[in-house]
């Protein structure tokens, strides 16, 4: 038994699922967050798979395209949370569903 | 055989702390639940010989994002919310509903015969520098892009600033100056 | 004096047209209006210097003309159009009458339009009336001329509802319009028939001619002629909606709703004449088409003589000179038809002068009797109005064909010209003279019913005629002196030939080419014969009006009974053959089509209105249901794909 490209795939895939839901489901806003940053990684991992299974040269990309999506993450995160602190500050609150100035 | 292993230790890992992020009730918990998450991920990609990767990992995600969310969490007393249910009635949807989706597409990746290639090249530090910086070599996309997220992050750490800061003479600086 | 550059000439009513626009719009706001002696005279600065322009022009012009071009107008792949101008023979009679008479009707128009609030505006659209005739009649190429024709119609409409706050002349200005864009949309299609044979150079004058003139050497005449026929037809058509032509004619007599100066300018000396002018600068084209000529004679003999009979039944004075204007550009179409374009063009030019001389002389009568147009409720003007009773006298002499005066030379000319044509020459002969004989008739009973006899109106109205002002004179005058003398540029009994000499150069190919095949016959025959038309003529007007009672003016000054139904006929027949068929096809469209396609329209929308006000309860405040959503969503996408294998 050797590790299968297709082990990887699938722990990406239960790391994604996990994450999905814990941004969908939870309601607190931090936990949105965290589940954003997961369903992240979780791909940043399914790429570095994929890339493993491709000859020298094209295997390449796979590998520099985490590195700009951990970055792009950074900034996301960063924005992210300078919000939640502004609408935690406006309405003492962090349950996501009582977000609903913008509603039509 | 010895990476099997290996691999099943840290995947287990990273999905048990996933599920401990899916089920802490403090928020402050669930970003170490995620740190722990991230650690092992970091271990994967050394496993799959893209150390750098893992290493920026850890350093940017176990570090520093989630430094700053733990920061935040900490900062802000209100985070942690008795009152705010875990999980609603949106729940009992949004759960089924991915696992169709993830056993759709699980049900595909199974099916599709991928498999390591032995000439896949290492991801160490050379490996990126000069895919990075030898535009001689591979072209100037990638340093371009290199560039453009410079300036991205730029503006991001900007935005958060004038985003959080207390505007002056507002009832909220005032408060906060009492404290 | 030859470096004039010809595109002055257009520039300068163009610039009248925009500066007594912009004191129009200027003053429109204030009660007083603005000074009608500034106005004035800058209304008739411009064509009159227009006129000395030409005039400078004309007197240095080289035999085959002068060619300029201004600047490039169109520039698309396969079409290139130019601002190009051409000044020959033709355009250089068309010119010196229209800038020459515009100008003259433009200074009586000053002293008839007094007081008018409009003042500034009606000389704005005079001045762009003559600026568009000049482009029509100047313009090298089709196309400009096309241009010219369409602003001429547009000035005409404009002027005919000049006094819009009556709805009646706002309906006949419509009439005018929309008969015109029918013959118009012939015109195009002409052109179109041109460019199919000879690409879009052919539109061009000089391109024309050599190209016809290519094809009579070549040989291949045969192959082109049915096209050729068609866009002449087609030509035919637009030159019928613009002169006034059966069927087409019906918009002319209502034309007179609007001033008299402009009746005078553009429905009796310049506007209407554009389609004659049309057909003689196409006279090499039309030389080609025998069955075309023969439908232009027809036509023209048809028109004269129905619109003489017409003429015969009116009442209103300017109505009897509308249906005279109509019967002589039948004789200038009738002329063109066999080939005389020389004699047709100068026909035009005689007609100019002595029908401009009657309108005036008609606008004076009316203006000294405050508006009265009911000929039976006019009468013994001779004693009050002397200058005027004798500048129509003059015109009416020179219209009938009085020996000496100008309508005697032309009208004379073109019925030899008949007579010569071939086999039916002598059976046109006889209705021309026919049509001579009537026109003698009703223009004497217009001279006998306006200025002979007692004054038939009220007595107050009665004191209050006067004989209009100087500046109305002057021109009426002029006019009157043009009526009579203008026949002598070309005499052929006297041998002076200077007018066809002047136009042989355009036209002189196109008559060569059509064999007159007739016997000859003594000129002076001709000349005897149409003298004793005349006579007869007024002998007639003087038996039957002179000294019956005229019948007590009552109701409107319209024709009753069987002179309605001869007058009106061809409303009645556009009536019938046009406006009820369009009036079936549009209630056809507005029913069918129209109802039908609302209904589809109604019908997407409803369902459109339900899907939307279904799917908008979906719509919770809640952002992670929609989310939920989205993700459920995608799952039975990506269901649907799987088991469609992808092809979906």
């Amino acid at each position: 038994m050797e590790l299968q490209a297709i082990y990887v795939q699938v722990l990406a895939l239960a790391i994604f699922a996990i994450g999905l839901i814990v941004a969908i489901s939870r309601r607190n806003v931090f936990f949105v967050l965290m589940g954003v940053e997961l369903a992240l990684n979780a791909v940043n991992l399914s790429f570095v798979g994929f890339a493993k299974t491709l000859p020298a040269d094209m295997s390449v990309a796979g590998q520099i395209v985490p590195l700009f999506s951990i970055a792009i993450a950074a900034a996301e995160a960063c924005v992210g949370l300078a919000m939640v602190i502004l609408i935690f500050r406006n309405r003492e609150s962090v349950d996501a569903d009582t977000y609903s100035n913008m509603k039509g | 055989m010895l990476a099997l292993i290996y691999f099943i230790i840290l995947g287990v890992i990273a999905i048990g702390s996933a599920f401990c992020v899916l089920l802490s009730r403090h928020p402050l918990y669930g970003a170490l639940s995620l740190v722990l998450s991230m650690l092992s991920l970091a271990g994967i990609y050394g496993l799959l010989a893209s150390p750098f990767i893992g290493v920026v990992q850890v350093m940017v995600y176990a570090g520093a994002i989630m430094m700053l969310l733990t920061f935040v969490i900490m900062v802000l007393n209100g985070a942690r919310d008795s009152k705010t249910p875990m999980f609603d009635r949106v729940s009992l949807f949004v759960v089924p509903a991915v696992l169709v989706l993830t056993g759709l597409v699980g049900f595909v990746l199974v099916r599709s015969p991928i498999a390591f290639d032995s000439t896949a090249l290492r991801g160490s530090v050379k490996l990126t520098s000069e895919t990075l910086f030898n535009v001689a070599q591979t072209g100037p996309g990638y340093f371009i892009l290199f560039e453009v997220l410079g300036l991205l992050l730029l503006s991001s750490m900007a935005a958060a600033v004038l985003l959080a800061k207390k505007r002056l003479g507002s009832v909220d600086s005032d408060n906060a100056e009492d404290k | 004096m030859m470096n004039l550059p010809l595109w002055l000439i257009p520039l300068l009513p163009l610039v009248g047209t925009i500066l007594l626009g912009a004191i129009a719009v200027i003053s429109s706001g204030s009660k007083k209006g603005p000074s009608e002696g500034m106005v004035g005279f800058l209304a008739v600065l411009f064509p009159a210097l227009a006129f000395v322009a030409v005039l400078l022009l004309a007197m240095g012009m080289p035999v085959d003309g002068i060619r300029g071009t201004l600047c490039n107008w169109i520039d698309i792949p396969l079409f290139k159009a130019d601002f190009g101008f051409l000044f020959d023979g033709l355009s250089r009679i068309m010119l010196l009458f229209v800038t020459g008479i515009g100008a003259l009707i433009t200074l009586y128009s000053i002293g008839y339009m007094h007081g008018d609030r409009g003042f500034a505006r009606f000389f704005a659209y005079i001045n762009l009336f003559l600026f568009s005739m000049i482009v029509l009649v100047l313009g090298d190429s089709l196309l400009l001329t096309f241009l010219g024709w369409e602003g001429v119609g547009l000035c005409s409409y404009l002027l005919i509802g000049f006094w819009n706050k009556d709805v009646n002349n706002c309906k006949a200005a419509n009439k005018a319009f929309i008969v015109n864009r029918v013959g118009d949309i012939g015109f195009l299609l002409g052109m179109l028939c041109l460019v199919t044979v000879g690409g879009a150079g052919i539109l061009n004058y000089d391109a024309l001619n050599a190209f016809i003139q290519m094809i009579l050497t070549g040989g291949h005449v045969e192959i082109v002629l049915p096209i050729l026929s068609l866009a002449g037809l087609l030509f035919f058509i637009g030159c019928t909606g613009k002169s006034a032509q059966i069927p087409l004619l019906t918009w002319l007599p209502d034309a007179m709703a609007g001033p008299t100066p402009v009746s005078a300018l553009i429905h009796a000396a310049t506007m209407v004449t554009a389609g004659v002018y049309l057909l003689a600068r196409l006279g090499n084209m039309f030389a080609l088409l025998p069955v075309v000529l023969f439908i232009i004679t027809l036509i023209g003999l048809l028109t004269a003589f129905w619109a003489a009979m017409a003429g015969l039944f009116q009442n209103d004075i300017k109505k009897v000179l509308a249906y005279s204007t109509i019967s002589q550009l039948g004789y200038m179409f009738m002329a063109a038809g066999v080939c005389a374009f020389d004699a047709s063009i100068f026909h035009v030019f005689t007609h100019a002068f002595f029908k401009a001389a009657l309108f005036l002389g008609a606008g004076a009568v009316i203006h000294a009797l405050a508006g009265e147009q009911d000929m039976r409720k006019m009468g013994g003007m001779l004693k009050k109005t002397p200058v005027t009773a004798c500048v129509m006298l003059f015109a009416f002499f020179a219209i009938i064909g009085f020996p000496g005066f100008a309508g005697f030379w032309s009208k004379d000319l073109i019925l030899e010209r008949l007579f010569m044509s071939g086999p039916l020459g002598p059976a046109f002969y006889v209705v021309g003279l026919l049509t001579a004989v009537i026109t003698a008739v009703y223009m004497g009973r217009l001279i006998i019913l306006t200025f002979f006899g007692s004054y038939r109106g009220s007595k107050e109205s009665e004191e209050h005629i006067h004989e209009a002002p100087a500046c109305m004179l002057i021109p009426m005058v002029i006019l009157a002196i043009g009526a009579i003398f203008a026949g002598y540029f070309w005499a052929d009994s006297l041998g002076i030939t200077v007018f066809s000499d002047s136009l042989a150069p355009v036209v002189g190919a196109a008559q060569a080419s059509v064999v007159h095949a007739g016997a000859h016959v003594n000129p002076l025959i001709f000349a005897g014969l149409g003298t004793l038309a005349a006579l007869l003529g007024m002998f007639i007007a003087l038996k039957v009006y002179g000294s019956a009672r005229i019948p007590e003016a009552k109701g409107s000054s319209a024709p009753q009974g069987f002179k309605a139904s001869w007058t009106f006929f061809f409303d009645s027949l556009h009536k019938y053959c046009g406006i009820i068929p369009v009036s079936v096809l549009a209630w056809i469209c507005d029913v069918v089509v129209d109802k039908i396609l609302q209904a589809i329209q109604w019908t997407v929308g409803a369902i459109a209105t339900i899907l939307g006000d279904g799917v908008s309860t979906f719509q919770v405040r809640k952002v992670r249901l929609q989310l939920a959503f989205s993700v459920a969503c995608v799952a039975i996408l990506v269901a649907v794909v799987l088991l469609t294998g992808g092809t979906f």
